[in-house]
């Protein structure tokens, strides 16, 4: 299996990418290629032209800028897994990361580079929806930024702009005292989610939720915000009964669909099971 | 188009197509036919390198990818004739039988030691888990990650032994 | 000889001597080989099931720069064998195509690039056919005939113990079930593939090739390729996996051999691995209807089981999978347990899949599922414990040799001891006190059994088949000594444990032996390794060969010494006078005097030391055994099974090499844990096969595999050496293992498994559903 021919270009900025996408129709972006090559050696995708954008410096790193944690789009899963930063204000961002593939994947595999190729089954939109995700993004009209809300449009298919390079991903951080976590069935052979759900919470200390977020992938055509959910516990003494009512809505706002691995049915059944699961452990106190 | 990539501490220079995977310029080009393909998904960890001293799958890097880069493949563990401690421990252990996977559980397994260079079972397991293996069933891997563990941070040859006879401990 | 030998090696932990070469990345898989001037070649696969091929265009594909040919049947007009079943497959799809992956067109090219390029440029017009994926409907012809000459059923047979009807009809109880296996493959983690060269120096044909089976390859090129048999040298270097599936022959191998040969170029090819899932050899497929009579205390007196298994398109020459899968499963059917009469009834079919063909254990795993769900089927039906009802069937040590109601004897084995040794390597009765506990948290945790019996070393005589074994010893002047066997090592060693047997004969390091395989320049005759007959058969040779040596090296030493031949020992290097051990010569000055100080050569010796031995064990088949024990847990909410415990006791007579032997074993189950949980080459219903990657084809992973502990008990089998066979039981067991474990934590929501491999999907809508009927109820 070999990808049939294409050139490229490895970029030094991200202005220069953003020009040599715009020179070149057919052309794509490559970071790590984690997503994009297995694509194009099953000649699924035979882009033109790659421009190599892992060598921009200031694409990486993770950096906390008033209530939000920026992480520039080429920081790898692993850096994201294991950075103090990630791990303190937003674990469930660090839980996502230190799961998604394996070892290798997630030593090539980058934020931006995922959340860019929007693979369905991906674990990072969940988090990336549970956490306001903002794209920081650069294109021919310029810097812009385009939000997560709307940004997941289908399978493989978002709302960047054409001829753009996301530069960095910022997530806002949930109030102190949240509590947050993503849980997921994997793939047995890719590790892809299944079913994967990030959830945050806050229980203040009367048992009344007062913060929650609720976030599903791997589901459907498209991650969500399983706002049913959130809806169902905002404002609401934590009980048992309350969490295993509202994860009964895990579906609800999900366009659900089987494969070959796992059937519609089932997997509605396992976005119940998952956002239930991830709940007890973000509201569970003690 | 020319590439310069430093290999096993050498430097060479080729001139290749775009399109050309580094596994196969490794195995093709440099004739380091150590490092093998087993899958074209990104599956199986047979074509496991070290790029920049991160273990990644080659059959999912454009060998252009690596321009400028440092790569470690199997056949650069060996130091002045020495086998690795990985290599002897494999070795020991009875962690290979067709050796077709063994280059890339051997790069997977000198990359988590490094980053981790004392793992439970579980995580050895969960490190390696990018990388199928047929024959062995694992067991005797693990037990190899692990007496290579032992080796590299200098324990006695009695407790080497040990483990080599009785199995991984529950660590 | 009367001398009793010391085996300073046999049973020994010897580390490995192929190693070395392996762990430093020096080792040489076929695609590792390079000649100058190598073509490649790309095949164009049937992306139907069933079509009339209308027309081929291979115009761009022949302007693709670096192409040299394209190939389709009118270019290389041969086809395998089609005995006996009047079906043989072309090497290159002739007219219609059958299954998804069948090789249509063949393009030769300077590289792999250009030819997959090229590839993508062939134009083939196809008028579908109605596609035959339902085995019950093929055996009615629906929705038509795969080979229009012939009915889809080409196999029927049957088999029925004289007092059958009477048993089973005058029994207390009866229970029915049915069986259902998928298609599974071996998926060897080096794909297939082979490169054929013109030798530069004697222009004979050389082929490499991945292969258990080189004298099998090179006999079935010759024969295809119209070349005398001296004139195809085999050499299968090392082999990345075996598992069954490289010991068929393939139509790939004669288009790159052909190519060779009229191309006057070195030719390779190396599938890639959704070629190996499309077209390697499947496996399993079969469905067993199955009725059992039993009493009150759990004996079984009767089984019935009707087996319909799908072969696929085509049947590979000399191995019909889905006639090996039903044959042996019903062979084996009643296992370990005296089950006096059965009555099977087999039924093969040819349908638009891919050919069906061996992987380790053939129809065993299924057998030995069936056999243990029959046995837990009868205790659940009677409320009995699992353990009771396998210890009121069991074969006991008294009823060796056992005759089977299918016709099978088996040698002595430990079938009571092995359970018993399982069950107290878990602490059984804790284990069951333990799992109520766990039940009223809401853990449901099972442990599942399978005593098998492993068939091993098939040594029939018929016509055909090659009941025996040969090594060839050459020890050279300076007493080190190079062997070659016939078999077709894939990993298991053989250059270890012959090594060892061999050295004990000759009293010299296991590491003065090298032993030679693959090559049939070198390599004496052989059947190639299969059917877990290497270390048994080929074993045997080696220890005969060894032993002829040894008679010579004991002669000339005694005539050196002035001693006794009977008093000469061979040991550490030394033959030496019994109880004079002052009086000695090293083996090799005894070598060396052979070669090169030949008057001091007994009157009548020959010069030189080389021996060939040929070895047929005396019975038609030696009979491993032992029990599996796993203990899982299912997620009852995601139907995800995790495998806590794994308990193996194993016997295959004397061991050679604990070390390998165990390997195997850990090997075994985790191949089991993915034929019962993960493993399943699905088609649609248009024939389309929807598994073509690892990552729908799913494997087991280390987290997929837990820790096992295996032991040992060792009943010597009548084979030279007291070896039997042990390559396939783990794989025989283990899936029946799992399967049991996994029906007996379901037991709560009456769950029983009948269907492999078992789906986390699946689980889910048992439990939901017993859920519901509870509720209801």
């Amino acid at each position: 299996m070999i990808p049939s021919a294409f050139a490229y270009e490895r970029v030094q900025t991200v202005e220069q990418a953003v020009r040599a996408l715009q020179a070149n129709p057919g052309a794509k972006l490559l970071a790590g290629g984690h997503s994009l090559i297995p694509l194009m050696k099953m000649r699924l995708a035979t882009p033109t032209r790659l421009v190599d954008i892992s060598g921009i410096r200031e694409l990486r790193g993770v950096w906390k800028k008033d209530d939000r944690l920026v992480i520039g789009a080429l920081t790898t899963h692993r850096e994201i897994a294991t950075d103090r930063v990630v791990r303190t204000h937003l674990p469930a961002l660090a839980e996502a990361a230190s799961r998604v593939g394996d070892l290798q994947v997630r030593n090539r595999g980058t934020i931006g580079g995922n959340l860019a190729h929007a693979d369905p089954s991906s674990d990072l939109p969940a988090v990336a929806l549970a956490f306001d995700a903002v794209f920081d993004v650069l294109g021919p009209e310029g810097m812009q930024t385009v939000p997560i809300d709307g940004y997941f449009l289908g399978p493989l298919v978002t709302a960047l702009p054409e001829n753009s390079v996301i530069t960095a991903v910022s997530l806002k951080l949930p109030p102190s005292g949240t509590r947050s976590t993503y849980v997921k069935y994997p793939h047995p052979a890719s590790g892809y989610a299944v079913v994967g759900v990030a959830a945050a919470a806050r229980v203040e200390p009367d048992g009344v939720i007062d913060f929650v977020r609720v976030a599903v992938t791997g589901a459907g055509d498209v991650p969500y915000r399983a706002q049913a959910v959130e809806d169902a516990l905002l404002g609401q003494h934590v009980s048992d009964d309350l969490i295993r009512e509202a994860a009964a809505h895990a579906a609800d706002d999900g366009s659900i669909s089987g494969d070959l691995f796992a059937s519609e049915a089932y997997r509605r059944h396992l976005c119940s099971v998952y956002v239930e699961r991830a709940l007890r452990k973000v509201l569970s106190r003690g | 188009m020319k590439i310069r990539v430093k290999v096993n501490g050498r430097w060479y220079e080729s001139d290749v197509e775009p399109r050309t995977l580094l596994a196969y310029w490794l195995r093709e080009d440099l004739k380091l036919t150590g490092t093998h393909i087993g899958c074209d998904t990104t599956s199986c960890g047979a074509c496991t390198v070290l790029l920049d001293g991160k273990a990644v799958k080659s059959c999912t890097v454009l060998a252009v990818q690596a321009n400028g880069r440092e790569v470690m493949t199997v056949e650069g563990l060996e130091r002045n004739g020495q086998l690795h401690p990985l290599q002897s421990a494999f070795w020991e252990c009875h962690a290979l039988q067709c050796g077709y996977c063994t280059p890339g559980m051997l790069m997977a397994s000198y990359a988590l030691l490094q980053e981790n260079p004392n793992p439970t079972e579980e995580e050895i397991r969960e490190g390696l888990s990018g990388n199928i293996c047929r024959c062995t069933g694992y067991m005797n891997i693990v037990k190899a990650v692990q007496t290579a563990a032992r080796k590299m941070s200098g324990e006695s040859q009695e407790a080497l032994e040990e483990v080599a006879a009785n199995g991984a401990s529950a660590d | 000889m009367s001398e009793v030998l010391k085996p300073q090696f046999t049973g020994a932990r010897v580390t490995r001597l192929e190693d070395a070469r392996l762990l430093r990345g020096q080792a040489r898989y076929v695609d590792d080989f390079e000649y100058p001037g190598t073509l490649e070649v790309a095949f164009l696969r049937s992306n139907r099931a069933a079509a009339r091929i209308q027309s081929v265009d291979v115009t761009e594909a022949l302007a693709v720069p670096g192409v040299k040919a394209v190939w389709t049947f009118a270019d290389c007009p041969i086809t395998l064998p089609d005995r006996p079943f009047q079906v043989g497959q072309p090497v290159l799809a002739r007219d219609e195509v059958r299954f998804v992956g069948e090789p249509v067109a063949a393009v030769i090219a300077d590289s792999r690039y250009r030819a997959e390029d090229a590839v993508e440029k062939i134009r083939v017009q196809y008028e579908p056919l109605p596609a035959v994926v339902d085995s019950r409907a093929a055996l009615a012809d629906q929705p038509r005939r795969v080979h229009e000459h012939r009915p889809n059923r080409f196999l029927h047979k049957t088999h029925v113990t004289d007092g059958f009807n009477e048993a089973f009809q005058s029994a207390p109880h009866h229970l029915e079930l049915t069986f259902r296996w998928n298609r599974q493959t071996g998926v060897t983690m080096e794909t297939r593939g082979c490169l054929a060269l013109p030798d530069p120096v004697s222009g004979r044909l050389t082929v490499y090739a991945g292969h258990q089976s080189p004298h099998g390859l090179r006999g079935m090129l010759a024969r295809l390729l119209k070349l005398p048999e001296h004139q195809v040298r085999v050499v299968v270097p090392e082999v990345g996996g075996g598992f069954g599936i490289k010991a068929m022959f393939y139509p790939e191998y004669v288009v790159v051999a052909e190519a060779a040969r009229r191309l006057g170029r070195p030719v390779k090819w190396i599938g890639d691995r959704m070629e190996s899932l499309l077209a390697d050899a499947h496996a399993r497929d079969a469905i067993h209807e199955v009725a059992v009579a039993y009493d009150d205390e759990g004996r079984i007196l009767a089984v019935r089981d009707h087996v319909i298994g799908d072969t696929g398109a085509y049947a590979f020459p000399g191995f019909p999978g889905a006639v090996g899968e039903a044959n042996w499963a019903t062979e084996m059917l009643t296992g370990p347990y005296k089950i006096p009469h059965v009555s099977i009834e087999i039924e093969c079919v040819f349908s638009n899949k891919a050919p069906l063909g061996p992987y380790r254990g053939v129809g065993g795993p299924i057998g030995a599922q069936v056999q243990e769900a029959i046995v837990d089927a009868v205790a659940r039906a009677l409320g009995k414990d699992p353990v009771e009802v396998r210890r009121a069937n069991l074969i006991g040590p008294e009823d060796f040799p056992y005759h089977t109601p299918t016709g099978k004897v088996y040698d002595p084995g430990s079938y009571g001891e092995s359970l018993e040794r399982a069950l107290a390597l878990v602490d059984y009765e804790r284990f069951r006190k333990d799992q109520e506990q766990w039940r009223a948290q809401g853990r449901y945790v099972g442990l599942g059994l399978c005593v098998f019996v492993e068939p091993s070393a098939m040594a029939e005589s018929e016509a055909g088949s090659i009941p025996y074994e040969a090594v060839t010893l050459r020890m050279e002047p300076s007493g080190v000594v190079t062997a070659a066997v016939g078999t077709g090592p894939t990993g298991q060693g053989h250059e270890t444990t012959f090594a060892q047997l061999i050295a004990d004969q000759l009293g010299i390091d296991v590491k003065d032996v090298v032993v030679l395989h693959g090559d049939t320049d070198s390599a004496p005759f052989g059947g190639g390794t299969g059917g877990s007959r290497s270390g048994t058969i080929g074993g045997g040779a080696a220890i005969r060969a060894g032993q002829a040596l040894r008679r010579k090296l004991t002669q000339l030493a005694a005539h050196l010494l002035e001693a006794a031949e009977e008093d000469i020992r061979l040991e550490a290097g030394k033959a030496f006078v019994a109880g004079v051990p002052a009086r000695s010569i090293t083996i090799r000055d005894l070598a060396r005097t052979a070669y090169t100080d030949v008057a001091r050569l007994p009157e009548g010796m020959q010069p030189g030391l080389e021996v060939v031995a040929r070895y047929q064990p005396p019975g038609a088949a030696t009979y491993s055994n032992g029990t599996h024990l796993a203990v899982v847990e299912v997620d009852v909410e995601t139907g995800f099974v995790k495998v806590l415990d794994y308990v193996v006791v194993n016997d295959c007579g004397v061991l050679v090499n604990p070390m390998i032997v165990e390997g195997q074993i850990h090997g075994g189950v985790a191949q089991g844990i993915g034929s019962a949980l993960l493993e399943e080459l699905r088609y649609d219903e248009n024939g389309q096969l929807t598994t073509t990657s690892l990552m729908d084809y799913l494997l087991p992973t280390a987290e997929d595999v837990p820790r096992m502990r295996v032991e040992h008990i060792q009943t010597p089998s009548a084979s030279e050496g007291g070896i039997k066979g042990m390559g396939e039981g783990s794989l025989i067991a283990a899936p029946g293992a799992i399967a049991a474990a996994v029906s007996d934590a379901l037991a709560p929501f009456g769950v029983f498994v009948t269907e492999l491999p078992i789906r986390p999907q699946q689980i889910v809508a048992w439990v939901q559903a017993a859920k519901t009927e509870a509720q209801a109820g």
